[in-house]
């Protein structure tokens, strides 16, 4: 049934496209590993890896002359690194939601796309983990925030601060969704494997699939663990952003403190996530020729879920500045109107405008499916996310509760240079990625096929 | 109670919408009667009833639009128990006459009294959205979406029902997706405007979204009741499956904990701000017993249901998950007295009689309306395209 008739009677459009047998799902996604190297890959990763250089060079200048070459000052105390490392953790949001919670509310369309958003989330928690590390200023004692039993410091971290909670959060984000990654990667692995021609490629495959023979009994154990791993997940993706929220909302810096930001945060990082894998993933789609896999359908649904989660911040939004005028606080009132016609209005209706305008246009199937729309939106969303954080965190300290300490804070060019960087460190690993492993689940795929379910038993 | 096989229809629809009408006129009239001896009292535990049902009517509208915008299978079966919960609604616009013009708002809302607002700066501040006739306007807004919504929806249900009709799924989706929009704004304001105004000073962003959460797991929980009632007419044990109480009760399990993750967020973020002017609403739901009411709520609607619904068994032993969701309705109710009472008994906890017969006068009346509806229509969406699907659903 083409797409046409599909939507007519209101019957799902096939996950797949082209019918592809098991085996042309094999060959279609391993060849994309197993073939020579397109010239362009190796343009791109030159390009990618010189602006890692750039944030090499970035870091290594902040760690030889200290925090002063940003654009830190007072009040401002936190500037760019910490818009920063909310926006990546924010991306690194839409792997684990639909490799986990779609798999628990059993959405079989996140299939084709779970593989690369979770090689995605673990890149994007890479950028993020950077910032706060780089942050404190003496890098080489961050150990010093784990709780670790030692005579020689004689001290335990704060476990109030919600500084160090991130640290948890993330780290644990970081692991669960590295296992869940690596679990998922197994079967594929063990196919990369059996089709190995080099030495190399068998030995290192054969390592890393762990001796997977795809027995009946291997197989029942494996869905016993991605279920037990979804079901860790699910409280994780939604702890980490409420946690990254907490580090304003426990403090009482109006703009900051109020009680809807966990599940605010959430939403926006659901947001921004699932507008990274659209950008991304219409372009990896484009490159490797994956529109049978990748369809109309996983975009359109994509952004249904862009038009959700926009409604949601632009619902927190609409909410935050009705409270700051309903609490009658003069504080909480002057923080609100000073964010959309203060000095920082410019940042302000750039966040409306990305985050609550634009996914507007997913009201209508036809801008829902059209691939130029959707690319454009989701670069404004990825844009309007970050402009977001840069509002929560720039304007509230910017105008703290003494006038006299008021300034405009202005960004250096290491602050631009460092986040253009980890733009460049994102895009190489996910290069690297894209090249060494298969972007698609090929095992996940090819239990949605319609042959593999020959009684036609499982239809959602 | 008996239902036809071919029709789908309860032909006998048992006594059930006796009983509940006849304690709904006892309850009533019993609180009536408390109406006269002590307002005050009266219209505070009248609007813990007042809330509790309504917000049963809103889960019951949310889960219609949500069905008719994620199109799932499972749900297919139990589809006409949420609708016909839905149509609670316009009902309740009539139990809100009381709050709004038999002196219900001077009882219960510190705000509404000039006196009161001229000695206040705080008040005068939002003179601008607490006054009356602003409120009685907004209120009758929302019950003017919520009608019309339920409305809509219900009638092009039944419509499916004639004959095939495969193009009102579609016309269901395309009322439902502007239609989450105006609920989601109206549930917000509505819990801002009877719940949170009662401390007109008191102000929380999340508070909307809390009063939702609690609407979800109370739908859920009296979704799974009216099923479980519902097999004892034998047919139906084909149709609603222990499958699909499965799904039900993972879902009330999930609800259960954003439920948990709403109302933490908010005690948390204010615990740790530790300002006056926020903390004072936590501080009133201390003192003398309302300790043991703010802690029970803590283990009844979030610990204790955790740990039993969690394993697999327990949302697919039917008893059990009956029990389970009766527990649930049983804190919601608890959840809306402790969202209300303190604003009148500050120094402990005094239950009332008529906190009894105000919820057994309004749910009287609303399950004799809801089992009436449920009954006059197939008790399934007998043409739905997806209905033989999600007879068959099973889960992995």
């Amino acid at each position: 049934m083409d797409a046409v008739t599909a939507e007519k009677t209101h019957v799902d459009a096939p996950l797949i496209q082209g019918n592809p047998t098991f085996h042309d799902v094999s060959e279609k996604i391993s060849s994309l590993i197993e073939g020579k190297t397109p010239p362009l890959w190796f343009i791109a990763i030159g390009l990618s890896s010189s602006i890692v250089l750039l944030l090499l060079g970035s870091v290594g200048y902040l760690l030889w002359e200290g925090l002063g070459i940003w654009g830190l000052q007072n009040p401002n105390g936190w500037g760019w690194a910490i818009v920063n490392f909310v926006f990546w953790v924010g991306i690194g949001h839409a792997g684990t939601l639909i490799s986990a919670i779609l798999f628990l509310l059993r959405q079989k369309w996140r299939t084709s796309i779970n593989r690369f958003a979770e090689a995605m989330t673990l890149f994007a928690v890479i950028c993020a983990g950077l910032f706060p590390a780089i942050h404190v200023g003496r890098i080489w004692l961050i150990y010093w925030i784990f709780p670790y039993p030692t005579q020689y410091l004689s001290m335990w971290p704060n476990f109030r601060s919600p500084l160090l909670w991130d640290a948890f959060a993330v780290g644990t984000y970081f692991t669960v969704s590295c296992l869940f990654w690596y679990v998922g990667l197994i079967p594929d692995l063990a196919t990369l494997r059996d089709r190995a021609t080099t030495k190399i490629r068998k030995v290192l495959f054969g390592i890393f699939a762990l001796g997977w023979r795809g027995g009946n009994k291997q197989w029942k154990h494996y869905e016993l663990a991605y279920l037990l791993l979804a079901g860790l997940s699910t409280p994780l993706v939604l702890s980490v952003h409420s946690i990254v929220s907490t580090d304003f909302a426990v403090s009482i810096i109006p703009g900051w403190h109020t009680t809807i930001f966990p599940p605010y945060f959430v939403a926006g990082a659901i947001f921004s996530g699932f507008a990274m894998v659209m950008t991304l993933g219409i372009i990896t789609r484009k490159i490797f020729g994956l529109e049978d896999y990748i369809t109309i359908r996983h975009l359109e649904n994509m952004n249904k879920i862009m038009l959700l989660t926009g409604m949601m911040v632009g619902y927190a939004y609409g909410c935050e500045f009705f409270i700051a005028w309903y609490s009658g606080n003069e504080f909480e009132r002057f923080a609100f109107i000073n964010r959309a016609f203060g000095p920082y209005w410019w940042a302000y209706w750039s966040m409306i405008s990305c985050n609550v305008l634009v996914p507007q246009l997913f009201w209508f199937k036809k801008l829902r499916r059209s691939i130029p729309v959707m690319f454009v939106a989701s670069i404004f969303i990825n844009i309007g996310m970050w402009f977001e954080r840069f509002v929560i965190v720039i304007t509230s300290l910017s105008r703290d509760f003494l006038p006299s300490s008021w300034d405009y804070y202005r960004p250096t060019i290491f602050d631009v240079t460092t986040f253009i960087g980890t733009f460049g460190l994102f895009l190489t690993l996910f290069l690297l990625f894209v090249r060494f492993l298969p972007v698609i689940a090929m095992a996940e795929v090819k239990g949605v096929l319609p042959q593999a379910d020959p009684h036609h038993h499982d239809t959602h | 109670m008996k239902l036809d096989d071919q029709t789908f229809r309860l032909t006998d629809a048992g006594k059930l919408g006796m009983i509940a009408l006849v304690i709904g006129v006892i309850g009533l009239v019993a609180s009536g009667i408390g109406f006269t001896m002590d307002k005050t009292q009266f219209f505070h535990s009248y609007l813990v009833a007042f809330v509790f049902w309504t917000t049963i009517g809103l889960g019951g509208l949310f889960f219609t639009l949500i069905h008719h915008l994620l199109h799932p299978i499972w749900s297919v079966v139990v589809r006409r128990i949420f609708e016909s919960i839905m149509v609670t609604l316009p009902l309740m616009v009539i139990f809100f006459l009381p709050i709004a013009f038999m002196g219900g708002l001077s009882e219960l809302y510190h705000w509404s009294h000039a006196d009161a607002v001229a000695h206040d700066a705080l008040l005068q501040e939002k003179v601008g959205y607490l006054n009356v006739p602003f409120f009685l306007i907004r209120a009758f807004a929302y019950f003017a979406i919520w009608a019309v919504l339920a409305f809509l929806l219900y009638r092009l249900s039944l419509k499916q029902d004639d004959k095939h009709h495969p193009e009102l799924t579609g016309r269901m989706m395309a009322i439902s997706a502007p239609g989450m929009v105006l609920f989601a704004l109206s549930i917000t304001f509505a819990s801002f405007d009877w719940l949170m105004s009662l401390d007109p000073h008191w102000y929380s962003t999340i508070f909307g979204v809390y009063v939702f959460s609690g609407a979800l797991v109370s739908v859920l929980a009296l979704i799974i009741l009216v099923s479980l009632s519902l097999r004892k007419t034998g047919k139906l044990k084909e149709i609603i499956t222990v499958e699909h109480y499965h799904d039900l009760g993972k879902l009330m399990f999930a609800f259960l904990v954003f439920w948990a993750y709403m109302a933490y967020s908010q005690y948390f973020l204010i615990w740790y701000g530790n300002i006056p002017e926020e903390t004072v609403w936590f501080a009133h739901r201390w003192p003398g017993s309302w300790k043991m009411i703010s802690l029970g709520l803590v283990l009844g609607h979030f610990v204790i249901p955790f740990v039993l619904l969690m394993p697999r068994k327990s949302k697919r032993t039917l008893p059990f998950l009956g029990v389970m969701a009766f527990w649930m309705l049983i804190f919601h109710w608890v959840d809306m007295y402790w969202l209300v009472l303190p604003n009148l008994h500050h120094e402990t906890v005094h239950l009332s009689w008529m906190d009894a017969s105000t919820l057994f006068g309004i749910g009287g009346i609303f399950i004799w309306w809801f089992w009436r509806t449920l009954a006059a229509h197939p008790v399934i969406p007998i043409d739905d395209p997806k209905l033989d699907e999600s007879i068959r659903f099973v889960n992995h």
